[in-house]
């Protein structure tokens, strides 16, 4: 009876979802991509513009970031100030986000103000003149974050284990930049990648009342933009089995940030989207998972663990993320290994897997709740160039997988050899950690 | 009330919101269509029909947190509410997590120094199961003690995450310590370490006993449910359940003269912690939340510090020679008391005592200059832009609505709200900025170079 409730459920989900791909409206603009999903619940409108290049093309680490944050610093008509206030004024939130394969600009205000608000983004990409003064300034407080980065051991643990474990790709370099970084940067060097990105392909993603199609003429008239150039995919091998963990000193921390795991190859991700989503949310996505059972509930030790096995287009990355206090760190790391060990030769209930199905078959149309999170989702999919119905299909896909293809992608993904381990704490932790693997110390102040 | 401005923006049933050129004013920008159910046993309900999707978003609202508390049961509340979700009668030992974690939901909860919130997010088929649940733990938690143990290290864990290993956290934590000396709002939220590890069962199931009752609670309920069968429901499961007698007194006996603060002349308070740069908040004392002269303190503090053109940002960051990494100001009204917050991160080399008086007298000196016709018309615009910006979801609208039927006794009072909003005037905003920054203060600063 349950699995036949469950299909009902899927059956009518998937009614839902192909209203949902109706109603997503692709379009042309001279030579931009447009898509533009309809939605009329408040007189809003958001605007994110893709485009398909992202910090890969850094001559040096952070300048696309950089690019982006100091864009609306300065025009050869307007100051920092005159741009804010502008911006301000409406209400407009400008945001960006910089990933190594994509980067994204996006402009969130009301509809009726679409027309300036866009004109404005339009000049602002056009005339942008990165003022040395502005940009020192910019650099002067990028670095100083930087330097306070361990005040978030968190943060910490994150930006050292992407460069641990990455080290050897591209994909190491962070895509906020670094101290040696931020010296070499200037005014040319931020406009010379502006020109660029005004010609690197571009998709606009559109969320609004129908009326903000108007906009057209505006970016049409205004922007300047051409589809020139494409991105060049990324080869990668398969990452070599590691033999340290790697323990970032943070003296007197009395608790350690523990991050483990390794970076994909596109080939391993081929036609595994769904399968090492379900991996990682049975692993530690929500408080039911292994992960959170058998660090919190079982013993107390964590507070949070989480996982995740996630894919841009030419690379993914796959780790776990908790911590414990420092007596119980080297216990927290050896119950991972063995939660992966079990999970990797079929060693969980059949009742755990089957929980698994319906959390996450059941929780599917919560994806289509929020509009920029579907916008953001949407685009996601289109740069991995797989098709809308996946994300449509997702719940008959979920319930087709089986117990032992979920061990062997774990197997995969999650092989012990394979992962790297960045521990953040306090240098007495060296004893503890000693019993897993050889431990490496290393200075945080190295990978700022 | 910015506090409460931001938790506004929230989700639908708004209606005639689609029209692009017709100006709206903030009091007519959103018309929410809300059931209201009361129950014998004093417990609110409030029903919001959205069939968007076969979703919906259940949140309680506990009249219960941390300035609850006694002294040697801090943390309390925080640490029940972990416990909340280790199981009741009928559902058992920690199944509570399977159950709607496997019917496709998800569920967590939040204590702050007011209230203690609940939420789940399911899908419509759940609503009978859900109600369930939530009257059980309400009526007949376990408590185990096997469970209440392992909950105590999770706490712990929680507490070094957030505080100890946290300079941020360690700042809040001591400028509310400070600023609230001696009153309720001036004990940890999240408890003090030896009070973690002594409270026990018993003393827990006592404060249980004496705050969750239908007559301390709110139930929101946002989604593609239907009215009235809900409605039912909710008159089936909690209907039965007892009213506390004694709550109300347990409210009053907090009195507001309680909560005022006692310092009698500007505090400087200089902790040693990690941060390399120097992290500092300095605040005023202002009014507690619903208070007339609030909204035209939430609009100063939109001017001083929200977004890139705002007075502090331009003084102190978006220069030549910046001071600050960054700076930020914030109205924050608890329900006894509020504060006005500056805060932010200095720049390495920047003295603190120098930014200290600089910053206190730039402060006054707004009250001249910043405060004009078009700074006000510019927060109002934002204020529109982020009420529909965060009114998306399910949860946001459960969310907002719950915090004005908690705080203020009616979820219709967002009206009255956005119509205050509109009226704040140049005068208005002048005199609470000169009121607010001619009275004494309290700075804190957290820094590795502090002794």
């Amino acid at each position: 009876m349950k699995y036949i409730l469950s299909a009902l459920f899927i059956m009518n989900t998937a009614l839902a979802s192909d209203s949902f791909l109706d109603s997503v409206n692709r379009m042309k603009w001279k030579d931009m991509d447009v898509v533009w999903i309809e939605d009329d619940k408040f007189p809003k409108f958001t605007a994110s513009i893709y485009f398909q290049d992202g910090a890969m093309s850094d001559s040096i680490s952070g300048v696309t970031q950089t690019t982006f944050d100091q864009l609306a610093a300065g025009t050869t008509k307007e100051n920092q100030r005159e741009l804010s206030e502008f911006f301000d004024f409406y209400g407009a939130s400008l945001r960006h986000s910089v990933t190594h394969e994509y980067s994204v600009f996006s402009v969130q205000a009301l509809a009726k103000d679409i027309a300036p608000v866009m004109g404005k983004v339009c000049e602002i990409f056009k005339d942008a003149q990165f003022p040395a003064n502005e940009l020192n300034s910019h650099i002067s407080r990028a670095k100083s974050g930087l330097k306070n980065l361990v005040t978030s051991h968190a943060s910490l643990a994150d930006r050292v284990f992407r460069q641990v474990s990455l080290s050897g790709t591209p994909y190491a370099i962070p895509t906020e930049g670094t101290l040696e970084s931020f010296d070499k940067m200037n005014p040319e060097l931020l406009k010379e990648r502006l020109k660029r990105l005004n010609k690197t392909r571009k998709v606009l993603y559109l969320a609004g009342p129908s009326d903000v199609k108007d906009i057209r003429k505006v970016i049409e008239k205004n922007c300047d933009w051409t589809n020139e150039i494409k991105m060049v995919p990324v080869e990668l091998t398969k990452p070599e089995p590691q033999s340290s963990i790697y323990l970032v000193e943070v003296p007197g921390a009395n608790q350690a940030q523990i991050r483990v795991g390794r970076y994909l190859t596109n080939n391993e991700f081929q036609n595994k989207h769904e399968i090492f989503q379900f991996m990682s949310r049975f692993l530690g996505g929500g408080f039911t998972s292994k992960l959170v059972q058998e660090l919190r509930v079982k013993r107390g030790l964590t507070y949070s663990a989480g996982a995740y096995a996630s894919m841009q287009r030419d690379y993914g990355r796959a780790g776990i993320m908790t911590f414990s206090k420092n007596e119980t760190a080297a216990e927290a790391i050896s119950i991972i290994r063995n939660v992966l060990g079990q999970v990797s030769v079929g060693q969980f209930e059949d009742k755990e897997f089957a929980h698994q199905k319906s959390h996450q078959i059941g929780g599917y149309a919560f994806a289509f709740e929020e509009t920029n999170a579907l916008l953001g989702q949407i685009m996601l999919y289109d740069h991995q160039k797989r098709p809308l119905s996946q994300l449509v299909n997702f719940p008959q896909v979920i319930e087709k997988i089986s117990k032992s293809e979920l061990a062997s992608a774990n197997m995969e993904v999650f092989s012990w050899d394979r992962q790297t381990i960045v521990v953040v704490g306090d240098k007495s932790l060296v004893k503890s950690l000693s019993r897993i693997r050889p431990v490496r110390v290393i200075k945080y102040q190295d990978y700022l | 009330m910015k506090f409460l401005f931001s938790l506004l923006m929230t989700s639908l049933l708004i209606n005639g919101c689609s029209s692009l050129k017709k100006e709206k004013t903030l009091a007519d920008s959103i018309n929410l269509d809300v059931e209201e159910l009361k129950l014998d046993n004093g417990m609110t309900a409030l029903i919001v029909n959205n069939p968007k999707l076969p979703i919906f978003s259940l949140y309680l609202f506990y009249k219960v947190g941390g300035k609850n508390e006694v002294p040697g049961i801090t943390g309390a509340s925080h640490f029940l509410e972990h416990m909340m979700f280790k199981g009741a009668k009928k559902f058992g030992k920690n199944t509570l997590d399977f159950i709607i974690e496997g019917s496709g939901g998800s569920t967590n909860a939040y204590t702050t120094n007011d209230q203690t919130v609940y939420y789940e997010n399911l899908p419509s088929k759940e609503l009978n199961l859900i109600l369930d649940i939530e009257a059980d733990r309400l009526e007949n938690l376990s408590l185990d003690e096997d469970d209440f143990n392992k909950e105590r290290a999770v706490v712990l864990e929680e507490r070094k995450m957030r505080y100890e290993n946290s300079p941020r956290g360690q700042l809040y934590q001591e400028m509310m310590a400070n600023f609230f000396e001696g009153t309720p709002y001036g004990r940890s939220v999240i408890g003090n370490i030896p009070d973690l590890k002594s409270v026990t069962r018993e003393q827990m199931h006592a404060y249980f006993k004496k705050f969750y009752a239908p007559n301390n609670m709110t139930l929101v309920l946002v989604g593609d449910v239907n009215t009235s069968e809900a409605k039912r429901l909710i008159k089936e499961k909690f209907g039965k359940i007892p009213a506390s007698p004694t709550v109300a007194q347990e409210h009053a006996s907090l009195t507001d003269d309680q909560f005022k603060v006692t310092f009698k002349e500007s505090k400087v308070v200089k902790k040693k912690g990690e941060s390399p740069s120097p992290i500092f908040m300095m605040a005023y004392p202002t009014y507690k939340v619903g208070h007339p002269k609030g909204y035209a303190l939430d609009v100063l503090s939109s001017i001083l510090g929200s977004g890139k053109s705002s007075s502090l940002i331009n003084e102190y960051i978006l220069v030549n020679r910046p001071a600050a990494t960054s700076m930020y100001a914030a109205h924050q009204q608890l329900e006894k008391a509020g504060l006005f917050f500056i805060g932010g991160e200095l720049v390495r080399g920047i003295k603190v005592d120098d930014f200290r008086k600089d910053l206190q007298k730039k402060l006054l000196g707004y009250c001249e200059t910043e405060i004009t016709e078009k700074n006000i018309q510019k927060v109002k615009n934002n204020y529109l832009v982020d009420l529909y910006s965060g009114l998306d979801t399910n949860a946001a609208l459960a969310q907002f609505l719950g915090d004005r039927q908690l705080l203020f006794g009616d979820w219709r009072s967002y009206k009255k709200e956005l119509e205050q909003y509109e009226k704040v005037s140049v005068a208005d905003v002048k005199a609470m900025c000169l009121e607010t920054f001619n009275k004494d203060s309290v700075f804190v600063s957290v820094w590795n170079q502090h002794k």
